[in-house]
């Protein structure tokens, strides 16, 4: 096997340092032993490296790590930033034999207190480091570039001169099946303390959502699919997205609080309440059915509607906030094209689509959108003119 | 004269720091955002040029404009939208058209005519351009020449577009619409542009628009422009679609012209390789400092493990360190102007542009710029990397632009 490595190398120079810390060995089988240790994160670089892949000159395949994911490790900096943060979970170390275990205690059946005696040499080139961090390069790096003192961490290492086993070990603890969103967005509401961005932003969102679906005066009732709601028949994200734009660019925006990404939660569940009340009271016959029975439920139904709310919501916004009775007179005016059913949508002339032939692509969400709003354009347009023409 | 901006969504973030390179992340887009018209000291443009393309986007493409940008547009109008009233110095103008160019390679445009006038209606613009179908082509020959290759296809397009401004204009007119609207005349040559003018007046236009003459030579854009003076009745106002060339500008309202759009000040800040950063009688070189993690070559090579990250890192922070530096006095030109060309090698390598770095590190355009970036900015302005900077230096770019075209106008009747 190739390595660039020089380890133990004779003609290296002597070790000039070493760091001593306590440790526990755990014996996981007869060949395998864990070293389990806390560490200041900052101290890691001294005597860990990250083995980037790359091909040696005879094309031989080196190392294992990927380059580092700088908006990655900008995110868990933020977080180490943040007040309070903690991360529980191990960075992952191969150490070479220059590495040793001093016990210093009684070993039970499968544990041993002692000492890890790592060298260090802090003029050496990285790849003489005694070891390759396996799991945990951006978190590594996070603390690294975080602006934080110190920050202790959690190490499991092991002893192994050999690059197979690492890059194994790599690709196991690499390989897991991530979190379905869901349970993610589930959690969300009930989280504290700085998350990754794009959680974040999503909290508050999440939150509304929490509301709409277990909030007793809410229409939205355990309609809302989530874990632990499998019953719901609308899907967590298409609310989420609905909410989502209503924030950004609709009718919820005026109630955001500009600094927090949160808002005011009362006011905003006022409105969606009253408006998908009203939407419950004007379509009885789609509502509360799966999607593939009625496009109401369904992703296209849902956003589609969420946008005749902010419409609604900005022709009222110099006089009121609507009420039920206000959103239930202003979707009179296009109960009539709705076939979330049966039947066929006319968006044009020359444009048909039987009912059930939309789907939740941006296109098919968009041209109902277009054909709700369009609809809801021209009727109102028309009470005024009518109005104008009786006063 | 009017300079019209056309519109690509294109804002700065207010909350971008610098040094950081972090903004809130609660910031909505666009909302929280600012236009050229919000960010500088005053606006630079008179008006806004909106294309139905960019919002809409075209059968199976998407526009530069989210779902939800999109409803909201539609419901609040453009002026509110971008939020034009709330600058009190003047009255900014908007003007709706189709962006011809993102169809050109189709046969017909894809919008009728009712389409298009719902959509100037419907945002409430002040002025509308009709349909039309760029022709790419300038050749005086296919005049006259039967058999020129691409006479046939030419004349098809003319005459498209010469139909559905026929159309555009009574669908407007039956509808009652507010907005003015505006003929485009195409052509590929004097005298079949100014057939084009001839018919528009016709049909009862007295503002058209001068489509197709991006890629003309100057001399030929004149030549097409004397061509229609003989035939142009004197209120017949013209609107040179896409075209900025400062320096004719004179000689362009002498034909009928009353107003332009463009975008290439803007562009120029980071699509131009050297001349991106604009001062009133010439332009400089910004300062290269890609992210190491948003420039693709450079990505690329570190991924196959060819140059080191970390090395990559350590150069950028040290480049962006000693621009900062030298602009308070602390470091040395020709420092920068090393570390600079050693992270440029690094990133490409092809060339050195440390002569051009030099002027600009000297002239220190961002001390004295009025534009009302340059001074909240200050060196970061003069750093090619990442939109935050290029847009701020694309806006100056378009506060000296304004500044050469009054120059320019100095003397003649604006
Ligand atoms: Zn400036």
């Amino acid at each position: 096997m190739t390595t660039s490595r020089r380890r133990g190398d004779l003609t290296s120079p002597p070790i000039e340092q070493e760091l001593r810390l306590p440790a526990l060995q755990v014996r996981q089988g007869p060949n395998r032993i864990l070293y389990s240790f806390a560490v200041d994160g900052k101290e890691l670089p001294r005597f860990a490296t990250v083995s980037r892949i790359r091909r040696d000159t005879d094309a031989g395949i080196q190392g294992y790590q990927r380059p580092e994911v700088l908006s990655h490790i900008t995110s868990i900096r933020k977080y180490l930033e943040s007040e309070d943060p903690m991360i529980p979970n191990a960075i992952v170390i191969a150490f070479d034999k220059r590495v040793l275990f001093e016990p210093s205690g009684p070993a039970d059946a499968y544990a041993c207190p002692g000492t890890l005696v790592i060298p260090i040499d802090d003029q050496g080139a990285d790849a003489d480091k005694p070891g390759w961090v396996v799991d945990g390069q951006q978190r590594c790096a996070a603390i690294r570039e975080a602006r934080v003192e110190s920050f202790p961490i959690c190490v499991t290492a092991f002893i192994t001169e050999s690059d197979a086993e690492q890059r194994s070990q790599f690709i196991l603890v690499n390989s897991t099946k991530p979190l379905p969103k869901g349970l993610i967005y589930e959690l969300l509401p009930s989280t504290v303390g700085a998350l990754p961005v794009a959680l974040q932003v999503r909290r508050f969102p999440a939150t509304l959502l929490e509301h709409l679906n277990y909030d007793s005066d809410s229409p939205l009732q355990s309609l809302i699919q989530t874990p632990t709601t499998p019953e719901g028949v609308i899907k967590d994200n298409s609310i989420l997205r609905m909410l989502e734009n209503s924030l950004s660019d609709g009718a919820l925006y005026p109630y955001r609080y500009a600094g927090t990404g949160e808002g005011d939660v009362d006011s905003m569940l006022a409105m969606i309440k009253d408006f998908w009340t009203a939407v419950r009271d004007t379509f009885p016959s789609a509502w509360a059915l799966p999607p593939r029975r009625s496009r109401l439920m369904h992703g296209v139904g849902i956003i589609g509607m969420g946008y005749l709310m902010d419409a609604i919501g900005d022709r009222y916004a110099h006089i009121r906030t609507p009420t039920v009775d206000d959103f239930r007179y202003e979707l009179d005016e296009i109960a009539d094209v709705c076939e979330w059913t049966s039947g066929t949508w006319r968006f044009a002339p020359d444009h048909h689509r039987k009912w059930n032939d939309l789907q939740n692509t941006p296109g098919d969400i968009r041209l109902l959108s277009n054909y709700i709003l369009g609809e809801y354009r021209v009727q109102t347009m028309g009470r005024r003119v009518r109005r104008q023409q009786r006063a | 004269m009017k300079f019209f901006f056309p519109d690509s969504q294109d804002q700065i973030d207010p909350s971008f720091d610098f040094i950081s390179e972090e903004r809130s992340i609660y910031r909505v887009r666009q909302r929280d955002d600012h236009y050229a018209h919000e960010a500088l000291r005053a606006s630079p443009f008179d008006g806004l040029l909106v294309s139905k393309a960019i919002v809409d986007g075209l059968p199976g493409a998407a526009g530069k404009y989210t779902a939800p940008q999109r409803q909201r547009l539609y419901r609040v109008g453009v002026r509110d939208f971008f939020r034009l009233d709330e600058r009190h110095d003047r009255r900014l103008e908007t003007m709706g058209d189709c962006g011809a160019f993102t169809y050109v390679r189709d046969d017909v445009p894809p919008y009728t005519a009712d389409e298009v006038v719902d959509f100037y209606e419907g945002c409430g613009f002040d002025l509308g351009i009709s349909i039309d179908h760029v022709i790419l082509g300038y050749d005086k020959t296919a005049d006259t020449d039967a058999s020129h290759p691409h006479r046939d296809g030419w004349q098809q397009r003319q005459q498209i577009t010469l139909e559905l401004a026929a159309e555009f204009r009574s669908r407007a007119r039956a509808r009652k619409a507010r907005f003015t609207p505006v003929g485009v005349a195409q052509g590929w040559s004097p005298t079949s542009y100014a057939a084009s003018v001839s018919a528009l007046q016709k049909i009862g236009y007295s503002r058209v628009a001068m489509g197709g003459m991006v890629p003309l030579k100057t001399p030929d854009i004149l030549a097409c422009l004397e061509a229609v003076n003989v035939v142009r009745k004197s209120s017949t106002q013209l609107h040179l679609l896409g075209i900025s060339r400062c320096e004719n500008v004179e000689a362009f309202a002498a034909n009928g012209v009353t107003s332009f759009d463009s975008t290439s000040a803007f562009r120029q800040s980071f699509k131009d390789d050297h001349d991106n950063y604009y001062a009133l009688d010439r332009n400089y070189s910004a300062l290269r400092v890609p992210q190491v993690d948003g420039n693709p070559k450079l990505k690329a090579r570190i991924r196959a493990g060819q140059v080191s990250q970390a090395q990559a890192i350590k150069l950028e922070r040290q480049c962006l360190q000693a621009v900062r530096r030298y602009d308070t006095g602390t470091v040395t030109i020709e420092t920068v102007l090393e570390l600079l060309r050693e992270y440029d090698q690094l990133c490409d390598g092809r060339k050195d542009r440390t002569a051009s770095y030099q002027q600009t590190l000297e002239a220190q355009l961002w001390r004295d710029c009025q534009c009302g970036l340059c001074e909240s900015a200050g060196i970061e302005i003069a750093l090619f990397r990442g939109s935050e900077r290029n847009k701020r230096r694309g806006f100056h770019n378009l506060h000296v632009f304004r500044q050469r075209l009054a120059r320019e106008l100095e003397g003649t009747a604006a």
